[in-house]
């Protein structure tokens, strides 16, 4: 499995809940996995502890064969090479466009960042782009900068905590599909956290629904939301986890 | 459970070390030495007594203790009434010269309140601008006793006028940004103005005023200057007297114990006063206050109460200064005099430079790390502020001789270096400064939050380079905020100055207390004229950084 996550748990210091409790996954290489949970459920944290912005309590978390946290070792997240699309982005205002897509490719050579930055700015179509500041743009352009900046290190997994939240609704149907295309185009492994159903069913291959730190449901989208799903009419479907979410 | 037991300490192995970088060490480092003056008084205080302590309780410890309780109580009521009201003013009305007054009235705290001491004394006394007028014109001579500053009604009114500007400023902000939406629902419901700034702003501005006052009282219990040449009887005159007049450093500890510990009660007061009760909401949707256009009568009275409290606490005594420093400047100018700025604005800029790197590194730490560093840090870095000078000074000294002792016991030295060197001093103005740079990069870092060095980390930098590449760029006004404040304090600073600074050093700040309290008050006028110009000069620099962000 590229990741795998066995008896995960966590809380914060100050207080006494857990937010996860023996928490177990795998993922596949190359999958988009969709963490599904109400605010509070303990999925902002999963993905927290993933990218090594948080110490687990117990448990143990690889990817590609690799430990990253566990009962004696904690790697760094600079030293994870885990990409990771904030929810308000998180771009760096006092750099262009350009500077903050080339931010995490420090051993690069000029060259070679050139090139890379054309490769992602096309890929998330932005080209024109490269000179403005991230309040010069829209929230939909921030958020394609903010996708290019994560992907530009070539990082062996991505993680998007609620991306859309900060979109208007048209908005978020246009980027989440585009966001699937690039994702697949790009072959990267993804999670996904969110609280939006649809946003989970439209672009997950895996969908893991999350309540007070423990998973209630896993499974395709169609295992989930049921065998009827139609894609194409997402809000009549009644997915089987809705009482449970 | 053994197994477990096992995997807890691996946990635990593991969190220290990941924690554990220079950041975190050199954290540990500064807040250590913070610590060690307060801990070497605390130590000492417990001693064996001797005579003169003896004496000082039985005869003296009350009047230091009553007449401290009657400045603190006086000032503190007087610059909460003079501090909120003109907030309320200028946040909820407009009126002729407003937008100068919102920062004009900040400007009486570039004068210390020694030298507006000294200053209002030479205005009031008899061969003072006032009463040689009368004399000279109309033949008018005045009976003294309503011309006698230097008793406590004067003492209080020096401090109620030069420090009110902390009540102000901090209810200031408060009013224009946390209460709109409080305010407007008073007036939708048709309260009067009065009612409004009684039932409405006082309550809702009440941490906020019992912030600055805190902030007040502090500075009254620091103060040497005013107390000294008023010959008001506080802890920090006996501080002095016991040390220097009596050579007697272990009673001087015994009586900064003390002070130590009615301070601490005073905070722990504040804690009380401010309740559970949180006034603040927690949106970060600022709507700001829209100021009332008086009309008439009442936009006159509420110009006229401005310029009323700017002109007592700044015009005249700034105008006075810059006539005697006229008078004097032939005299009081000289390679003397330069070599004296020198040394303040050198000793200011390297202290406070110091401060500021020490105050980034603490913050830095304490936000990135939960739990206890996170908790005590922020803690002991304001214990410096809430000690008196004179205090600290106590610590300082018994700490420098001791490691002095040592160092020359060890053989390395020959004489003592350190407490007979600048190093004492710089040390005791990071001390007790630390905190107000702290405060201002504090408030910078809890603006931009964590996102943008946790998204730096995730793209490959390690906590340094994503502070210098990131943090430092994002924060630069708040930093620059805290070097200035710093600075300012430490330019005017006198307590600390006159007890550690080493032979023959002088700064304008004890230059002018000296010629002062040596009744040369107008020689004293240039030293503190550049004071109080450094010190606006920098409050506008500082001001304009905050508008700008």
């Amino acid at each position: 499995m590229f990741v795998n996550i066995k008896d995960l748990s966590f809380k914060y210091p100050n207080s006494t809940a857990h937010c996860l409790e023996s928490f177990n996954l795998t993922i596949q290489k190359g999958d988009i996995t969709t963490i599904l949970g109400e605010s509070g459920s303990g999925k902002s944290s999963l993905l927290r502890l993933i990218a090594g912005l948080e110490m687990p309590e117990q448990g143990s978390i690889s990817v590609d064969d690799q430990l990253m946290a566990g009962p004696s070792t904690f790697v760094q997240p600079e030293k994870r090479g885990i990409g990771m699309v904030f929810q308000d982005y998180a771009l760096f205002p006092h750099l262009k466009v350009e500077d903050n897509i080339t931010f995490g490719l420090h051993k690069w050579s000029r060259k070679e960042k050139k090139q890379r930055l054309n490769e992602v700015i096309e890929l998330v179509n932005l080209k024109g782009y490269e000179k403005r500041y991230p309040y010069e743009l829209s929230g939909g352009q921030q958020q394609r900068v903010a996708l290019a900046r994560a992907l530009a290190p070539k990082p062996k997994l991505l993680l998007f905590d609620e991306p859309f939240s900060n979109l208007d609704a048209d908005l978020q149907l246009k980027i989440r599909e585009e966001l699937r295309r690039i994702l697949k185009a790009t072959g990267v492994t993804s999670i996904f956290v969110t609280h939006d159903q649809d946003d989970a069913q439209a672009l997950a291959d895996q969908i893991v629904v999350l309540r007070d730190g423990k998973i209630i449901d896993l499974g395709t989208p169609r295992d989930i939301f049921g065998t009827d799903c139609d894609f194409s009419d997402r809000i009549a479907v009644k997915p089987r986890v809705l009482s449970k979410v | 459970m053994w197994l477990l037991k096992g995997v807890n300490v691996l946990n635990w192995f593991r969190n220290i070390k990941s924690n554990w970088n220079t950041w975190t060490l050199l954290s540990i480092l500064f807040i250590a030495l913070i610590l060690l003056p307060s801990l070497s008084i605390i130590l000492q205080f417990a001693a064996e007594t001797n005579e003169n302590w003896i004496h000082i309780k039985e005869y003296m410890l009350n009047t230091y203790i009553v007449n401290s309780v009657i400045l603190v109580l006086f000032v503190g009521l007087f610059t909460a009434i003079i501090g909120s009201s003109l907030a309320w003013i200028i946040s909820a009305y407009d009126f002729p010269l407003r937008g100068f007054f919102q920062w004009g009235l900040i400007l009486p705290l570039a004068i210390p309140p020694y030298i507006g001491a000294y200053t209002y004394h030479g205005i009031l006394n008899y061969t003072g601008v006032i009463q040689t007028t009368l004399r000279n014109q109309w033949d008018i001579t005045v009976d003294q006793q309503y011309f006698n500053i230097m008793n406590m009604p004067g003492t209080i009114f020096i401090f109620v006028i030069f420090l009110f500007p902390y009540v102000f400023t901090i209810t200031k902000a408060f009013l224009a940004r946390q209460s709109t939406a409080l305010i407007e629902n008073a007036r939708i419901l048709g309260t009067s103005s009065w009612r409004i700034y009684f039932r409405t702003v006082l309550p809702i501005a009440r941490a906020s005023i019992v912030a600055g006052v805190s902030l007040v009282i502090l500075e009254v219990l620091n103060d040497y200057g005013v107390v000294k040449y008023y010959g008001i009887q506080t802890f920090t005159t006996a501080i002095f007297q016991t040390w220097f007049g009596l050579g007697d450093l272990d009673s001087a500890i015994k009586l900064s114990g003390t002070l130590m510990l009615l301070i601490l009660g005073l905070l722990i007061l504040e804690r009380l006063l401010r309740g559970r009760k949180r006034f603040s909401f927690t949106t970060t949707k600022v709507r700001l206050l829209q100021p009332v256009k008086l009309q008439g009568r009442r936009k006159w009275l509420a110009f006229a109460y401005c310029m009323f409290i700017f002109g007592i606490a700044f015009i005249i005594p700034f105008i006075q200064l810059i006539s005697w420093a006229i008078l004097t400047y032939d005299q009081s100018f000289s390679v003397e005099f330069l070599q004296v700025i020198g040394n303040t604005i050198g000793v200011a800029f390297v202290a406070a430079a110091i401060i500021t790197i020490m105050a980034v590194v603490i913050s830095n730490v304490s936000r990135l790390n939960r739990g206890l560093f996170a908790k005590v840090f922020p803690r002991v870095t304001i214990l410096g502020y809430s000690i008196p000078g004179a205090v600290i000074a106590v610590g300082i000294v018994s700490l420098f001789i001791g490691l002095d002792k040592r160092i020359y016991e060890w053989g390395f030295t020959s004489s003592y270096i350190l407490s007979t060197s600048i190093v004492m001093l710089i040390f005791a103005y990071i001390v007790r400064y630390l905190a107000v740079a702290y405060n201002s990069v504090e408030s910078g870092f809890e603006r931009i939050g964590t996102q943008f060095t946790d998204a730096s980390r995730i793209l490959g930098n390690n906590v340094t380079k994503s502070f210098f590449k990131v943090d430092v760029k994002l924060i630069r006004g708040a930093i620059f905020g805290g070097f200035i404040l710093a600075f300012i304090d430490i330019l005017k600073e006198l307590p600390l100055t006159l007890i550690l600074r080493p032979f023959n050093f002088e700064t304008l700040a004890t230059n002018a207390f000296n010629y002062a309290t040596n009744e040369m008050i107008h020689e004293a006028a240039l030293p503190s004229i550049l004071i109080v110009c450094i010190s606006a000069i920098s409050i506008y620099a500082f001001h304009h950084v905050l508008e700008r962000e």
